[in-house]
């Protein structure tokens, strides 16, 4: 058979934001492909080179929706490194809390998007319903359903009364609820199965070689998470378990992500009961001494790795970003040769894509 | 007599009144899908609305696909399946019949499938060669099913005209209470005719943008979403008639019956689109004569047997 | 029973959505509640800002401008198309001169609205 290269160009309804995948087909299988990025490249690491760290604070939380609050934390972390300060530990407990929140509802996010390309509309409109409960929660405490705007450097800027308490408990019972009810229609339902299972499976020396993070590692067996090898503040004193599975094919990426957001609730909830009293900002100079540091936090996606250079004043030298989305789209190719051509899109939802985190 | 087939052509169960029931078939199947995804759904007047809408817009199509065909393609499958309706017993009213008619009235419904195939094939684009290509791969694998459905209730009646099965069922009962088997591959033949949710592969919107008619604006677009609408009130029409036949003698409890059946028939269609994720083409073609065919020449040697 | 209800996949999930409400609501005629925290348009207490410029400096998305003559001197002019809604402004100023509406309007009628002289001395 001759072979056909389909676009999926910048725009199609595949995909949320713009990229080009070029994939040569053959009749109905799949021999290869190729990736263009560079879409959504704002540049922002030239743009924090002219701005003081107050001024980048926000402009790093613009790099993406989805993550934008691991973004600014790591962001703190690396100028606190740098000027010296601790925070007190209240406001560590409230940021770890926003990025568990948040990891549950990028994971609720990514799960409607399966669902929906593979012909499954009535599971992403539930699981888009659920996610609304967390942007509700995160709303009524920061201000802001999508750009929060919790971090400032020295603490954190919004408390957590006894109000916010009582929405929390209520919102994480009910959703326990409904996720461990869905939990149970994805395990059991078969058309979902026959469409994931055995599809694209990726062995542990290809996410070795490709240096692949994330979810996507843990459903090949390699047993890698941040919180638990290179903890940021609160989370070396918080237990909470790994999820891994071992076949590495698209199934076993649904089944993770799924147990992580179980696994984060109840993470919530340990850090809404271990919450200590006290400060929630130290006040800090405005101008940062000299040197260079890196930070490297667990977003949903993966590692999140910041490197920060400083030259004493209040505008810094280098700022470098590597997101997590990058490795994956990478080994992207690998997995596209002799699949269907109904496959490309559980393939290319289960990359979790996140562009605007790739392009910068 | 000119002026009585002209009627039953285009008011009596003749275009006017297959389009409002198409009108009223979709706008119940996209409110119950709605509810089912716990959203409101559209106000009834929306099919309308849209069709006005999409009468306003212009015809569009890339550099190098034929006009002339690609308008006409439209029509034909609309004036095929008007045609084939005429033939079909609307609540026991039956204007026109003939011998034979059932075999008629099958070929002319699969004339709208190739017509698809070809208006990928007009309309110079990637995906509209993807999408009518699987079109007919997918055609192959529900329509041998569905044919050998449909001729169960043809054999127990003795007769392949429409009108005398209709009339048989008065004697001998319903005919899905001798054939559920064949009742369930007639559903599944038409979820494969109307490419609806598990069975929509050639216009997958995540694969192939919007199948063979990616490229289509305008009245084409119109007149194709006309030609699906009517395929599918015309399916279920053919289903009550075949399966479930005449119940009682008055007028009115016969219409009211009817009705009844249709949208219970509906909301069965709208919820398997709801609770199915899409099938593969390769998955469908398995199931399709591995499983399907087989039970269905097992339903048609039963009824064999009922006969004698 | 569980095994029964397991097996049926969508079924039960479906039926379910059928007896509650829809979980959508139709924009303009009902009414959408913020919540109290809600960060939206700025307020600006006019009395209370001395012109030293600490919001101007901080702006990520330099919507504010401070023209400064003298001392006493000043105007301060604030760009609504600009601003991020970040609340850094807020945060910046030592007077407290800046709160917040806690509702978000964003469309105005007259072209001028887009340029906000907020104070002149």
């Amino acid at each position: 058979m001759n072979k056909i290269s389909i676009p999926i160009g910048p725009q199609h309804p595949l995909i949320k934001e713009p990229i080009s995948f070029i994939i040569d087909i053959s009749g109905e299988r799949v021999i290869g492909g190729e990736i263009r990025l560079g879409y959504v490249h704002r540049g922002i690491e030239k743009l924090a080179q002219s701005r003081n760290y107050i001024q980048n604070l926000h402009l790093i939380e613009r790099v993406c929706g989805i993550c934008s609050h691991i973004h600014t934390t790591a962001y703190c972390y690396a100028v606190e490194k740098l000027l010296k300060v601790e925070i007190p530990q209240r406001a560590q407990y409230i940021r770890a809390l926003m990025c568990e929140l948040e990891r549950i509802h990028s994971h609720l996010l990514w799960l409607g998007i399966l669902a929906k390309h593979i012909g499954l509309e009535t599971v992403f409109m539930h699981t888009w319903h659920d996610r609304e409960m967390v942007l509700d929660v995160m709303e009524e405490i920061s201000g802001g359903r999508v750009t929060h705007a919790v971090n400032k450097i020295g603490g954190v800027r919004c408390d957590i009364i006894p109000k916010h308490h009582m929405l929390l408990d209520e919102t994480l019972t009910k959703l326990k609820i409904q996720v461990e009810s869905l939990r149970e229609v994805m395990i059991n339902e078969p058309s979902l199965k026959a469409r994931t299972k055995g599809v694209a499976p990726i062995t542990p020396e290809q996410i070795k070689a490709f240096c692949v993070v994330g979810p996507i590692a843990r459903a090949s067996g390699v047993d890698i998470d941040l919180r638990r090898d290179d903890p940021l503040p609160p989370y070396n004193q918080l237990s909470f378990s790994v999820v891994t599975h071992q076949d590495g094919d698209a199934w076993a990426r649904t089944i993770v992500r799924v147990d992580e957001v179980i696994e984060s609730i109840n993470l919530c909830a340990k850090i809404l009961n271990n919450l200590p009293a006290g400060e929630i900002e130290v006040r800090t100079k405005r101008s940062v001494p000299t040197g260079e540091v890196i930070v490297r936090a667990e977003a949903p996606r993966g590692e999140l790795f910041y490197y920060l250079r400083s030259n004493g004043t209040e505008i810094p030298a280098r700022l470098k970003i590597r997101t997590p989305t990058l490795p994956a789209l990478s080994i992207v190719p690998t997995q596209l040769s002799s699949i269907h051509v109904a496959d490309i899109p559980v393939i290319l939802a289960g990359v979790d894509l996140c562009i605007a985190c790739a392009d910068r | 007599m000119i002026l009585e087939i002209l009627f039953n052509l285009i008011v009596f169960p003749g275009l006017l009144f297959q389009t409002l029931c198409g009108f009223l078939f979709e706008w119940l199947d996209r409110k119950m899908l709605a509810r089912y995804q716990r959203r409101i759904g559209p106000r009834i007047f929306q099919p309308v609305a849209d069709l006005i809408k999409l009468f306003s817009k212009e015809n569009i199509l890339p550099k190098g696909s034929n006009h002339t065909i690609a308008a006409a393609l439209p029509l034909i499958s609309l004036a095929s399946v008007t045609t084939a309706g005429i033939y079909i017993p609307v609540a026991g009213f039956s204007p026109q019949s003939f011998a034979g008619d059932l075999i008629v009235v099958m070929f002319l419904m699969s004339v709208p499938t190739l017509a698809y195939y070809l208006s990928g094939v007009v309309s110079v684009g990637i995906y509209s060669l993807l999408g009518g290509g699987r079109s007919l791969l997918q055609f192959f694998s529900y329509e041998v099913p569905l044919i050998i459905a449909l001729s169960g209730p043809a054999i127990l009646a003795n007769s392949w005209t429409i009108l005398e099965i209709l009339q048989a069922q008065k004697e001998l009962g319903s005919f899905v209470v001798f054939q559920p088997i064949g009742f369930g591959l007639t559903v599944i033949g038409l979820i494969g005719k109307l490419k609806r949710d598990p069975l929509d592969i050639p216009k997958a919107k995540s694969e192939v943008v919007a199948g063979a008619l990616t490229e289509y604006t305008g009245p084409n677009l119109a007149f194709w979403r006309l030609v699906m609408n009517v395929q599918a009130v015309l399916g279920i029409f053919l289903l009550i008639n075949l399966f479930f036949g005449q119940i009682s003698n008055i007028t009115l409890l016969r219409v009211i019956i009817f009705i009844a059946v249709a949208l219970v028939i509906t909301i069965l269609l709208s919820t398997l689109s709801a609770i199915f994720a899409r099938l593969r083409i390769d998955q469908l073609a398995e199931v399709g004569w591995r499983v399907l065919v087989p039970i269905g020449l097992l339903q048609l040697v039963f009824v064999v047997l009922l006969r004698f | 029973m569980k095994w029964l209800m397991s097996r049926m996949g969508l079924i039960p999930a479906v039926m379910d959505a059928l007896r509650k409400s829809p979980a959508t609501t139709a924009f303009p005629k009902s009414e959408v509640v913020l919540p109290e925290s809600y960060r939206g348009e700025i307020e600006f207490f006019a009395e209370r800002c001395t012109g030293c410029g600490l919001c101007v400096r901080d702006c990520p998305a330099e919507a504010l401008f401070l023209e400064k003559k003298s001392r006493d001197h000043y105007r301060l002019v604030y760009y609504p198309a600009r601003c991020a809604y970040c609340g850094q402004c807020e945060e910046s100023c030592r007077n407290h001169a800046i709160g917040n509406k806690h509702r978000l309007v964003k469309a105005k009628t007259n072209i001028e609205d887009w340029i906000q002289i907020l104070k002149e001395k």
